[in-house]
């Protein structure tokens, strides 16, 4: 790789620089395309800023190689299991379209119009949430427009830094509310082989099954937890082979992307509050492994509630923040009616972050 | 002997980071005019703790060799020496890098026949070394930065001191030379001279440095030290080393393939973005602080309410802003907030 970019290298080099000075003189042109230009040249090109106040050196680590190191666990966690269980004509449209829709229209858009945040591969790492936390039924429309949202949504609050609750998240509550019918079916059994390319704009035309928890909550029936962490039943597009995600999120963890206390303190209160309940009310609750291994409980704890801008700076207040998550999750989906709660429980717990972090400071530093 | 183990969280393996191979000879320059002289760190005040620093913890630094030239014992002969003279009633403790394990050993043997000295193996952390830290780890004190902790009875010296303490109060001889080193990716070779005081940075950096007009000179190290454009300084005790980094004003195609090449330079490695609150700044903290809700306060314009949240305690190390993934210059912030006090 290196030896062949070698040649090309001082070419390159040279185009880019003409084609950047030319953007820069020509105001209009600047206008519509200024920022691809940037965020292209930023993929390829280390700025030339340098150090100007102390230290004068710096660490070989920038968001960039964070974020990469994002897209990649999401890529082993969910991406390559899904093409795997539901096929490639299910999953590789979803994310063309998710990327299109969300990164290439929207970002493009609101970069040209709001001339204020260029782009950054953020958009990336919310983009490949969407298709995972959708039904592999969902219609490739449902796709695009939930990843539209979630980054219109973003950058509406600031762009990346300035998020008040996951975009990815926040998008599909929105379509939880107005397309209510597209997210509680859609769950087709994985691994009954592929569907033509044809069925790919509707959705693919299976039989679909009730997820492991509605079918808990109508017949009291616990899925196996081999199957569950395998992926072999049913749920959203990104969340059935937890294995794959537990393992990914494992990585994250070591490299110190996502921060450890957070899944501890998710996972850990809901195996806590779910023995809990179990003790007092028995049977009617859905017992901890089965509480831990199904929904989207793996993927939320280790990719949705770590992110680390809509959790809390302080890392006490994160092991607050996690149990809340946890809490809130087995309230949700013992007591009421709806067939899941993680997203509802780190939506309200994102809410909920900004308080606490406040709070802590003041305990921390007696003010 | 217990071994004191390291003494605060956070912290930073520069010397793995960033390893520097040294030329074992040694140049000697001389200074244009008469060299200056050696001045004895404390004259006429009671010391209680001499605290003898053996754990460089920066690459750029003295290596221990140069002056212990692996033999500790006669270092350590030395030490009792200067002790009987000047220091008769003072504790000695001695900071000494864990992983030379001869000199860990030779220290140890020393110091289980005297009861003047405590020998206290370090992991080389960077900012293990810094002064503050030491008397925290060592003394169980807490001193605060930029205090003077020679009032407070305590003197922290490194190797080179002691043996200039040793020749010009023992010997009786005239200290006027000191070792420095050079290092950085703007020299051909990194290189320890011996250069008299008062010689300038010019005539020492002469025939050194690559391409003077793409490099920066740092005095005391990249991290700690300050940058100087005036090659005419003359240097003096204080100046224990010289880097010269190279500086990458351009852009450059492909960094993920030439980490190497970019490594030690002034590049910032990255775009400036916003703050990810990644919580790497407060998980290097050598003191425990979070110097990300300084940086917030101030861009908020509450440079007064950054101040609560224990800035006092910062020791200035800077690797929150070597370490910050969205290259906020964290330690700029930091300076400016403390510089409020001094408008008031």
């Amino acid at each position: 790789m290196k030896k062949f970019l070698k040649p090309l290298e001082p070419l390159l080099d040279k185009g880019l620089n003409a084609a950047e000075s030319f953007i820069h003189t020509h105001r209009k042109v600047n206008f519509f395309f200024g920022a691809v230009f940037e965020a292209f040249d930023g993929l390829i090109r280390n700025p030339k800023e340098t150090a100007q106040s102390p230290p004068f050196i710096r660490h070989n680590y920038d968001v960039k190689r964070f974020m990469g190191a994002v897209l990649v666990a999401l890529v082993c966690g969910w991406v390559l299991p899904a093409i795997y269980l539901y096929g490639w004509q299910c999953v590789v449209p979803k994310l063309i379209v998710s990327f299109i829709a969300g990164v290439f229209i929207a970002d493009f858009l609101w970069v040209i119009i709001a001339r204020e945040e260029h782009i950054a591969e953020g958009g990336f790492v919310t983009c490949l949430f969407i298709p995972a936390i959708l039904p592999p039924q969902a219609p490739l429309w449902l796709i695009g427009l939930g990843a539209a949202l979630a980054i219109i949504f973003r950058n509406i609050l600031g762009g990346v830094g300035n998020n008040l609750v996951n975009p990815a998240l926040f998008s599909r509550l929105f379509l939880t509310i107005c397309f209510p019918a597209f997210l509680v079916t859609g769950y087709q059994m994985p691994l009954i082989g592929t569907q033509g390319i044809h069925t790919v704009p509707q959705g693919l035309d299976a039989v679909t099954h009730a997820t492991p928890f509605t079918a808990f909550k109508t017949s009291g029936e616990v899925a196996s937890y081999l199957s569950l962490l395998l992926g072999t039943t049913t749920g959203s597009l990104g969340e059935t082979c937890r294995l794959a995600l537990i393992l990914a999120g494992l990585w994250l963890m070591k490299v110190k992307v996502a921060n450890w206390r957070v899944p501890v303190s998710y996972l850990g209160s809901v195996f806590i509050f779910s023995i809990f309940f179990s003790l007092i009310l028995g049977k009617a609750v859905a017992p901890p492994f089965f509480q831990l291994l199904s929904g989207g409980l793996i993927l939320g704890a280790f990719f949705m509630a770590t992110d680390p801008i809509t959790t809390t700076y302080n890392q006490t207040a994160k092991w607050i923040f996690g149990a809340g998550c946890g809490f809130i999750t087995v309230l949700i989906r013992d007591f009421t009616t709806l067939p899941e709660g993680v997203m509802y429980a780190i939506l309200l717990m994102n809410l909920l972050a900004i308080p606490i972090q406040s709070l802590m400071v003041k305990i921390r530093y007696r003010l | 002997m217990k071994k004191v183990t390291m003494g605060f969280k956070g912290g930073f393996h520069l010397l793995d980071a960033y390893p520097l191979p040294f030329c074992t000879i040694i140049d000697e320059i001389s200074a244009d005019g008469t060299p200056g002289q050696f001045q004895f760190p404390v004259i006429g005040q009671k010391v209680e703790h001499v605290v003898v620093n053996l754990c460089p913890t920066e690459p750029w630094t003295l290596p221990n060799w140069v002056i212990l030239k692996h033999k500790t014992g006669v270092f350590l002969s030395m030490l009792k020496e200067i002790k009987t003279s000047y220091f008769s009633d003072a504790r000695f403790h001695l900071a000494i890098n864990e992983k030379e394990d001869r000199a860990v050993e030779d220290a140890m043997n020393f110091a289980s026949a005297e009861d003047w000295i405590e020998v206290a193996p370090l992991c080389a952390k960077y900012p293990q070394d810094d002064p503050v830290i030491l008397t925290q780890v060592l003394l169980g004190m807490d001193v605060n930065f930029g205090q003077d902790i020679k009032s407070l009875g305590i003197l922290v010296v490194d190797a080179q001191t002691v043996s200039a303490m040793h020749e010009q109060g023992i010997m009786k001889k005239v200290v006027n030379s000191r070792y420095i080193v050079l290092s950085g990716t703007g020299l051909r070779e990194n290189e320890i001279i011996r250069a008299e005081l008062g010689t300038s940075v010019e005539k020492i950096l002469k025939n050194k440095i690559k391409d003077a007009s793409a490099c920066r000179v740092f005095v005391n190290g990249p991290l700690r030290g300050k940058e100087i454009s005036d090659f005419s300084l003359k240097i003096d005790w204080s100046v224990n080393n010289i880097v010269v980094l190279e500086e990458k004003n351009r852009k450059i195609l492909f960094p993920m393939f030439k980490a190497d090449e970019l490594a030690f330079t002034t590049s910032l490695l990255g775009e400036l973005r916003r703050c990810v609150y990644c919580n790497f700044c407060d998980d290097i903290c050598p003191v425990a602080l979070e110097p990300a809700l300084y940086y917030h306060s101030y861009i908020r314009g509450e440079k007064h309410k950054a101040r609560l949240y224990h800035m006092e305690k910062c020791i200035e190390c800077g690797l929150c802003s070597f370490i910050c993934p969205s290259k906020l210059e964290l330690l700029k912030v930091i300076r400016a907030c403390k510089a409020l006090d001094k408008h008031e």
